[in-house]
């Protein structure tokens, strides 16, 4: 057991699941997808990305990228949405859709970062 | 960048970067949670831009005031909390990465990075100069733009920093590091195809071997040029087969010898040092009794060359630090001294050589006894270039330099290896032989010619080797014609002919040239021109030859 080890696990997998949460529901409906859970989602991202932050090693480089993927994906969604709100005042069909789209992109590195994270605690054998 | 220092000391940025993720988030939740009251007393919740947007500027400390409406007294509690939070974790961050910057770690393995680049960057050929000072920093200084680039290592910072502040040009990358250690030769480009050599000048003999044996055991095919003065790491130079061994002790020993046996080849040597041809009897050391004071590496190095010459000589062993200390000065010349001057029969001598490790105390005796006997000739050992003006306002007959005769060689056998060869093979000559050069070279060239190295080959020569290629047989001698009327001749002389590793002096006017002979020409700079034209233009050598 290595306490570092669980906390970025926790973190790595607790950023793709939220954002599975907010990516989840009608993707022409902002009513299926909680702000919250997208504010939610990029803070538990961002803490992600700076424990991988440091590993010198071919996996933590792959890592720290997808996490930066994710992390760009993320905050390019929150952008439409406040810009939608605010500048436009209205988030129509397609705002929403390029919101979730771009968080659906997120999971996807999401997905990727846990994947190598997980095969690379399987191949040790400790 | 690949340094593994880069990315350790990334490590050190987690901490902060996630203190500042967590108060901003816990602020921003806390004012998406309280309740406020808009202008018209509407109860309303801020969203999560607001929310950011006024979070980021509290932090920071910019402060624009309440946003988007007046706060209501729950917010404004709130806020006070979180303003010493957030504010605290973003100085926290920032002074990090600022430290983080300056982190003594990190900026050693940017500048060596850097160096590194640099070093791969060059594209010319170059050497590796261990130890930065008075000179190898002549030798970068005279080496110059043409000929070879420069890589300096040296282990202390200050010397670095100097030469930074040099500005030369083309560009010398430096580097501080233990020049020992192999990881800083490689880093400094040792296993480059472009690497000519290494050139080690350190005082101390063993670190110049220690050098040499290293350099030699990472690549094979570089030259070294090392200097060695005591005889036992001169012997083991030689066991480790180096061909540049700088010893400027031996070096003053034949510059004595041949002064005083054969003066004429005595100037030949010194004009490719830059001395004029031209032979003036003040040069010239005399023939007679000579008193050398010092009897350390220098008093025993012109003693042998004294003994060579068959001249008479006394030694008086004074030793600087030993006189120091016993008469509380370095300047030489009191009631005991005088004795012990006239003792050693510095009236009735011809000359006298101070060659202690002192500039003063050389100054000074050569100053009492120049007093004694105005008519001496007086030689001086000068250990430090800064003092050169003191020694010339002495007026003192003969300076040794060390510092200088050191880089004067080394730039020879650097950038003009054929006038090495030529001082090699000249002193095998006697001195009826150099007293023809010498006034050959006079009447062809005038008194202070200058002299060049071609290589026969395309990028040199380009006529000349395209005739050779289609057989034509040229001799020497008909290169020697003037492009204006091939019945003239055109004042140049040739010095040296290298044919692979056969030398030719002076080479004989009916003497066929092929392709990748290396020759050594004396002329003036107007002539030159002329000969090069004739060398690379195919009807400028066509005419010269007498075809066109």
């Amino acid at each position: 057991m290595n306490m570092h080890k669980i906390i970025s696990g926790f973190f790595f997998i607790l950023a793709m699941t939220l954002n599975f949460g907010f990516f989840y529901g009608d993707a022409e409906l902002i009513d299926h997808h909680s702000a919250y859970e997208l504010f939610a989602a990029i803070v538990v991202n961002l803490i992600a990305t700076v424990l991988k932050l440091g590993d010198k090693t071919q996996l933590g480089a792959v890592l720290l990228a997808t996490s930066l993927v994710a992390d760009i994906q993320l905050i390019a969604s929150a952008t439409v949405w406040a810009v939608a709100l605010y500048v436009f005042n209205d988030i129509g069909v397609e705002a929403t859709t390029a919101i979730v789209s771009l968080s659906g992109g997120a999971l996807l590195a999401n997905g990727v970062s846990v994947v190598l994270f997980i095969s690379d605690t399987i191949k040790s054998k400790r | 960048m690949n340094d593994q220092i880069f990315w350790i000391v990334l490590k050190r940025l987690r901490a902060p970067l996630l203190v500042v993720i967590v108060t901003f988030t816990i602020s921003i939740i806390g004012l998406i949670l309280i309740g406020g009251m808009d202008d018209e007393g509407k109860p309303y919740h801020m969203g999560f831009f607001d929310a950011f947007y006024f979070v980021s500027y509290m932090a920071t400390t910019i402060g624009f005031g309440e946003a988007p409406y007046t706060f209501t007294y729950p917010q404004r509690m709130w806020v006070s909390g979180i303003i010493y939070m957030t504010v605290i974790g973003w100085f926290y961050a920032i002074g990090s990465i600022v430290a983080l910057i300056q982190d003594d770690a990190l900026r050693k393995a940017i500048s060596r990075n850097r160096f590194s680049k640099q070093v791969k960057a060059l594209s010319e050929p170059f050497y590796i100069i261990l130890g930065y000072n008075s000179v190898t920093k002549d030798i970068i200084n005279r080496v110059g733009v043409e000929d070879y680039r420069f890589v300096v290592l040296d282990k202390d910072e200050a010397t670095i920093d100097e030469l930074v502040l040099e500005n030369f040009y083309p560009h010398v990358p430096a580097m501080v590091g233990d020049v020992t250690k192999q990881y800083m030769l490689k880093m400094a480009g040792i296993h480059q195809k472009n690497c000519v050599g290494i050139i080690s000048l350190f005082k101390d003999d063993s670190k110049n071997t220690q050098i040499a044996t290293i350099c030699q055991l990472l690549n094979k095919k570089i030259d070294i040029i090392v200097k060695g003065s005591s005889p036992r790491h001169l012997e083991h130079f030689k066991s480790m087969g180096l061909k540049h061994v700088q010893d400027p002790f031996d070096i003053i020993s034949n510059r004595i010898y041949y002064s005083i046996t054969s003066p004429h080849i005595w100037l030949l040597e010194m004009w490719t040092y830059g001395h004029s041809l031209n032979l003036r009897k003040r040069d010239l050391l005399p023939h007679g009794k000579y008193i050398v004071c010092g009897y350390g590496r220098m008093g025993k190095a012109i003693e042998k060359g004294l003994k060579k010459a068959g001249v008479e000589y006394i030694m008086y062993d004074i030793d600087s630090v030993k006189y120091q200390k016993e008469n509380k000065t370095t300047i030489f010349g009191d009631q005991k001294d005088r004795e012990k001057l006239l003792e050693l029969g510095v009236e009735s001598a011809e000359c006298i050589i101070a060659a202690t490790k002192d500039d003063l105390l050389n100054l000074t005796i050569l100053n009492k006894a120049k007093k004694l006997n105005p008519s001496i000739f007086t030689v001086a050992r000068e250990n430090s270039l800064e003092e050169l003006t003191m020694f010339q306002a002495a007026k003192i007959n003969k300076i040794y330099i060390l510092e200088k005769i050191l880089a004067e060689c080394t730039y020879n056998c650097i950038s003009k290896p054929l006038l090495d060869t030529f001082i090699l093979e000249v002193r095998k000559k006697d001195e009826a032989w150099g007293k023809i050069i010498v006034d050959m070279l006079n009447e062809i060239t005038g008194v202070s010619p200058h002299y060049f190295e071609v290589e026969i080959d395309e990028e040199h020569a380009y006529a000349l080797s395209l005739e050779l290629e289609k057989g034509e047989k040229i001799h020497l001698s008909h290169l020697r014609r003037s492009r204006e009327n091939r019945e003239n001749i055109l004042p140049i002389v040739f010095l040296v002919l290298k044919r692979d590793e056969e030398i030719f002096l002076i080479p004989d006017s009916q003497m066929p040239l092929r392709l990748g002979d290396k020759l050594l020409i004396v002329s003036d700079d107007e002539n030159r021109e002329d000969f090069e034209y004739i060398l690379n233009n195919i009807y400028e050598l066509e005419y010269v030859l007498g075809k066109a």
